[in-house]
């Protein structure tokens, strides 16, 4: 690891002055995505500001209805927190199907969001990669590309959005509440937070050098009822996903009045399916229409040299997400 | 105090104790090679290519000298000057030398190019980053499936009767492919080794499954009388072959320490084994059998064409199972080496056999399906008591025996013949078989076992440079010891791993266990025999060793004893066998699979301690399940490096993989095979593992998959096998 000035924060105004201060500052959540990447030279900060302490580590109701979950509070306890199990189980399911207990443990709800792709080529310093040196190219474009994105990729990018709990957020709805280096803040729509690679790949999200995630503010529950984390890996546990779908249903009178659906694992951001859920509103809970749905939301797809295999995993992925969440009455 | 007993009230070896190492190991106090605290120690990191094939034409050290703390970094412009091989291509054996930094060539991606040696390990990773080379990058060739290659003197082709009449003959014949990926060893210990000279004099603190081989592989490599070389290998966190031979970093942490004059450390980092430490090679098997229509086979052949590096060579055997296993006149075993540009291939668990038995266990599932046979009768019917490669006999062979009573505890009765007929939810449900052998080879090993007298009581030491490499080696020599004195197995201290004990074969090829006891149990008659003659007694019973050395006026006796395969052993084929009966579920629309159950049943004769046989049958099928649907180390063609570099993107099994696991060995007296009996189980349980586990995702989905590993994106694209009816 190259030498680095760590600094430690008392207060969200103590971290995002002294994000200003420093050329190429990192905030240090759990570490356990960072800190990897600075081993592997990947991420080379000149100063690394603490935050993990910070007194952001809240779970409250919200005017509205929803729940405020603070940016500091570890994977673990936000997925277990009893409001989280009873309000928004998907929320749980996708939470304790990623990585394992002990990273979980570790882990932000800030950093889980800004977590890096897992693309071979961007942990690779000696092969090309636009997100890590842009203008060097994409490695992945014309190479190993397996695990890549199927939807909304550009020439220069074709890397995946690695987290589950994101897949559950955007099927869910929140919206991020982000502490701005002047001291005010803003909120973000969840699904506006993650961009599309274009041509500027380096950028995964559309936070500006120094905003910090403090908040995340789940939409008024909705699918506490029907809801399942479909995820496709290739061993029982610990492993990212090949593809996986959060599916979240409100079922009333035997019609659909809400669907929340989003993939993992096919896009550089969580993939909100918003056709789908569109369609399915007002639909009965059947598996024609599920199928109609699934068909819907994989009809944009464009796969890759060595990953069309996620087209079809896809249609079924939703398919059987929607079926189990439907067939799961908590 | 009460005397020992003559012989303890019931012989310890069978018993299931617990590891005597265990408590030292579970309260950190068992000493790995990184861990000892030797004075003046400085840090040694390597430093790895980005290129697979080419020249450096600069390397700048200057940056990295500069660094506060850097010692020395060394390239190939100042390595000290090591033999060199022979021929262009050196010959990989567990003693063979490891030249390193003597020409600007590159040969595989992640080759050292330097080493940095500074007074931390943070300041050496740091300067080593620092190190620029500048290459003459040539095109990597990583590809080697459409090559010729050559056959390889280490496997040479082996044919008995005529494979083409046998083929003709047939009424039914399986011919395929099978593919198997690199796999990587990663044993939890990153390798490690502490080097220190002290005038012509090498010490080395090393994680070494050989300690015997090793020291010549060293003392060659500098060119140095073995003598001058000590290794000391108390504790080794797993090998699976990786450490049966000295590396390179190995050569250069001695380098290091003998160019500055201190001793240095040097840790393999988990990145760096993917690179530096050996890997299993990828393997193309082409599988031709003949069979009647009664089920006789009538030819096996079998074609592995394999890869190996530009400049070392090695070949994993993956007939050696199609050779002996089935009863069967026209036989050929046949090997095809292509140099390319990947760290070279070496010896990983069951090498060649491991791979080899899924080829063979699935054509012969294959073959089984193809006939309507039951897949276990199959295998019955062309059992045999003759080793057809060499019309030995075999000294004992259970598979029959392990076939039937493991179908018979397993349930597989109740299996559905026909493919992808059996649901529950939406699940595919199939059952799955398969065979293991698996050579249970004897060395020459010797035990030097020294008793103390004190009173009444009697204590042993044992010292052998045998290793333990986590199997269990400290427990079963204990034991044997033991009863061969007739005493407590805690009064028994066993010392191992160090190069000025005893000389055994080291760890490897499944031939520890039975290789190590005998010779300890040797030592031991022996010492008891010389302190009856020196009693002056010749009563063979009675008289326990303190009394024997009260009357001989002994408070302290050493003797020194060694075991050796006897004629008989060589007048025989030698074997472990077993079978493998699972049961794999098969989501219909995700294609993830999960093995709910495994039962191996094993003969593979005395079982010493039946905790840590099950312990290394079990490590055997956890990796066999690996090696079935996850573990692959993938190449990047243009690049020619691996894209899976850490055990995030490499996948071993997790506990939740293999929920149900049963392990049986059958009662087996083998005396021929030596006199403990002991026969290897170390490699026996990865044996067929995969083969069984590839079988029963055919009975459970009627797809053949004949590529490793079989991952949900493989089985969404493969096509159910003509013939099989399809429900949904
Ligand atoms: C082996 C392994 C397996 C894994 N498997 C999975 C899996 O299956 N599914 C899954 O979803 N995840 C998985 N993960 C990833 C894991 O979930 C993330 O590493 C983790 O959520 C990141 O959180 P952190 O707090 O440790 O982030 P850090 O590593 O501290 O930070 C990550 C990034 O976010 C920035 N950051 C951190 N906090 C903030 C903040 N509050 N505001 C602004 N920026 C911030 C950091 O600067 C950094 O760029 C795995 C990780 C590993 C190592
Ligand atoms: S897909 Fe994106 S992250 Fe991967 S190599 Fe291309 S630019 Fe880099």
């Amino acid at each position: 690891m190259r030498p680095f000035n760590f600094i430690p924060s008392a207060t969200v105004a103590d971290a995002v002055s002294a994000s200003t201060a420093n050329p190429e500052p990192r905030y240090l959540g759990g570490g356990t995505n960072l800190i990897d990447l600075m081993k592997e030279d990947v991420e080379r900060p000149d100063t690394v500001i603490e935050v993990a302490s910070l007194d952001r580590k809240e779970i409250q109701r919200t005017p509205s209805g929803g729940l405020l979950l603070g940016g500091m509070l570890n994977n673990t306890d936000t997925a277990n927190h009893p409001d989280v199990r009873k309000d928004y189980p998907l929320l749980t399911m996708t939470m304790l199907s990623a990585a394992t207990e002990q990273i979980r443990n570790m882990a932000t709800n800030g950093g889980n969001l800004l977590q890096r792709t897992r693309c071979p080529y961007f942990y690779e310093t000696s092969m090309p990669c636009n997100k890590r040196e842009p203008g060097t190219g994409c490695g992945a474009l014309n190479g190993m590309n397996a695990l890549h994105a199927i939807f909304g990729w550009s020439e220069a990018c074709v890397a995946v959005h690695p987290s589950d709990m994101c897949v559950a957020l955007a099927a869910i709805g929140a919206t991020v509440e982000v502490a701005k280096p002047d001291g005010t803040s803003r909120r973000i729509p969840f699904t506006d937070l993650h961009r599309l690679p274009g041509d500027e790949p380096q950028r995964d999200t559309i936070l500006e050098p120094g905003e910090l995630i403090v908040g995340i503010e789940l939409d008024a529950p909705k699918y506490a009822d029907h809801y399942y984390y479909l995820k496709i890996r290739e061993r029982s546990s610990y492993a990212f996903a090949l593809l996986s779908v959060a599916a979240g249903l409100q079922v009333e009178n035997g019609r659909i009045a809400s669907a929340g659906l989003a993939m993992g694992g096919v896009a550089h951001k969580p993939w909100k399916l918003t056709a789908a859920e569109d369609y399915l509103r007002g639909k009965a809970p059947e598996t024609g229409n599920f199928e109609a749905a699934a068909a819907i939301a994989m009809q944009d797809a464009r796969p890759l040299a060595e990953n069309e295999y996620k087209i079809e995993m896809g249609q079924r992925a939703i398919v059987r997400a929607l079926e189990q969440a439907y067939a799961r009455k908590a | 105090m009460t005397k020992q007993a003559t012989t303890p009230a019931e012989a310890v070896i069978g018993q299931a104790i617990d590891r005597v190492d265990g408590r030292l190991k579970v309260t950190g106090r068992a000493k790995y090679a990184s861990e000892f605290p030797v004075e003046g120690l400085v840090y040694a990191q390597g430093v790895n290519s980005t290129i697979a094939k080419g020249d450096i034409t600069r390397i700048d050290t200057a940056a990295a000298e500069a660094q506060p703390g850097v010692i020395r970094v060394i390239t190939h412009e100042n390595a000290l000057k090591l033999a060199s091989p022979d021929a262009d291509r050196l010959e990989l054996s567990t003693t063979s030398i490891a030249p390193v930094l003597q020409s600007p060539e590159i040969n595989w991606y992640g080759e050292w190019v330097a080493v940095v040696v500074a007074e931390t390990i943070e300041q050496a990773q740091y300067a080593a980053r620092l190190v620029e080379v500048e290459y003459n990058r040539a095109e990597p060739k990583v590809d080697f499936a459409q090559d010729a290659g050559y056959a390889p003197d280490v496997q040479p082709k082996y044919e008995r009767g005529d494979v083409d009449a046998g083929m003709a003959e047939a009424d039914e014949r399986v011919e395929v492919t099978y593919r198997t990926p690199v796999e990587h060893h990663h044993p939890m210990e990153l390798h490690a080794v502490i080097a220190e000279w002290e005038d012509e004099n090498l010490e080395l603190h090393l994680c070494s499954q050989m300690v015997n081989d090793n020291a010549k592989g060293i003392a060659d490599t500098f060119m140095i009388p073995k003598e001058n070389v000590r290794i000391i290998a108390p504790f080794i966190g797993g090998g699976f072959g990786s450490k049966l031979q000295a590396q390179e970093h190995v050569m250069l942490a001695a380098m290091a320490a003998k160019m500055i004059g201190r001793p240095v450390q040097f840790t393999v980092t988990r990145q760096q084994m993917f690179t530096n430490t050996s890997l299993r090679q990828e393997n193309l098997q082409r599988m031709r059998i003949g069979a009647t229509r009664d089920g006789r086979l009538t030819a096996l052949v079998h074609d592995t064409t394999s890869h190996t590096a530009t400049n070392k060579e090695y070949q994993e055997p993956c007939g050696a199972a199609s050779k002996m296993l089935y009863k069967v006149a026209n036989n050929r075993v046949n090997y095809n080496l292509v140099p390319i540009n990947l760290p070279y291939p070496w010896a990983m668990r069951a090498p060649g056999e491991a791979t080899g038995s899924y080829a063979l266990e699935c054509a012969m599932d294959e073959m089984a399906w193809k006939l309507g046979m039951d897949p276990v009768e199959f295998r019955i019917l062309n059992d045999t008591q003759v080793d057809p490669s060499n019309d030995k006999p075999f000294s004992s062979r259970l598979l029959t025996e392990c076939l039937r009573i493991g179908a018979k505890k397993f349930g597989w009765a109740d299996r559905p013949l026909e493919p992808r007929s059996r649901r529950e939810g939406n699940w595919l449900v199939g059952y799955g078989v398969s065979a293991a052998s698996r050579q249970a080879p004897l060395q020459l090993s010797a035990a030097r076992v020294t008793v103390y007298r004190d009173g009444d009581t009697v204590t042993a030491t044992v010292q052998t440079d045998a290793t333990d490499i986590g199997t269990g080696t400290y427990t079963i020599l204990a034991q044997t010891a033991a009863d061969f004195l007739g005493i407590p197995v805690a009064a028994v201290t066993v010392q191992l791993g160090d190069s000025r004990f005893p000389i055994s074969p080291g760890s490897g090829g499944s031939w520890g266990a039975a290789s190590f006891t005998n010779g300890v149990r040797a030592a031991c008659m022996k010492l008891m025999e010389e302190i009856k003659v020196a009693a002056g007694t010749d009563a063979t019973e009675g008289q326990g060793i303190a009394d024997l050395m009260d009357d001989a006026d002994l408070s302290e006796y050493a003797a020194v004893g060694s075991a050796a395969p006897t004629e008989e052993f060589k007048n025989h084929s030698v074997y472990s066998f077993g079978a493998n009966f699972c049961e794999v579920w098969v989501d219909v629309d995700t294609n993830m699979a999960r093995l709910k159950r495994i039962l191996t049943v094993g003969a593979a004769g005395t079982i010493l301690n039946p905790k840590t046989a099950y312990s290394q049958v079990l490590g055997g099928l956890v990796m066999g399940h690996g090696m079935a649907f996850m573990e692959q180390s993938k190449v990047e063609k243009q690049y020619g490096n691996f894209i899976t570099r850490s055990l995030a993107d490499y996948h071993v099994p997790v506990n939740l993989d293999l929920a149900d696991v049963q392990v049986v060995f059958l009662p087996e007296d083998d005396k021929i095979a030596n006199p403990m009996g002991v026969k290897g189980i170390g490699e026996l349980g990865i044996c067929g593992v995969a083969g069984s586990l590839a079988n029963a995702v055919f009975n459970a989905t009627g797809k053949r998959m004949r590529d490793l590993p079989i991952t949900p994106e493989k089985l969404i694209t493969t096509k159910i096998e003509p013939g099989v009816t399809v429900s949904r």
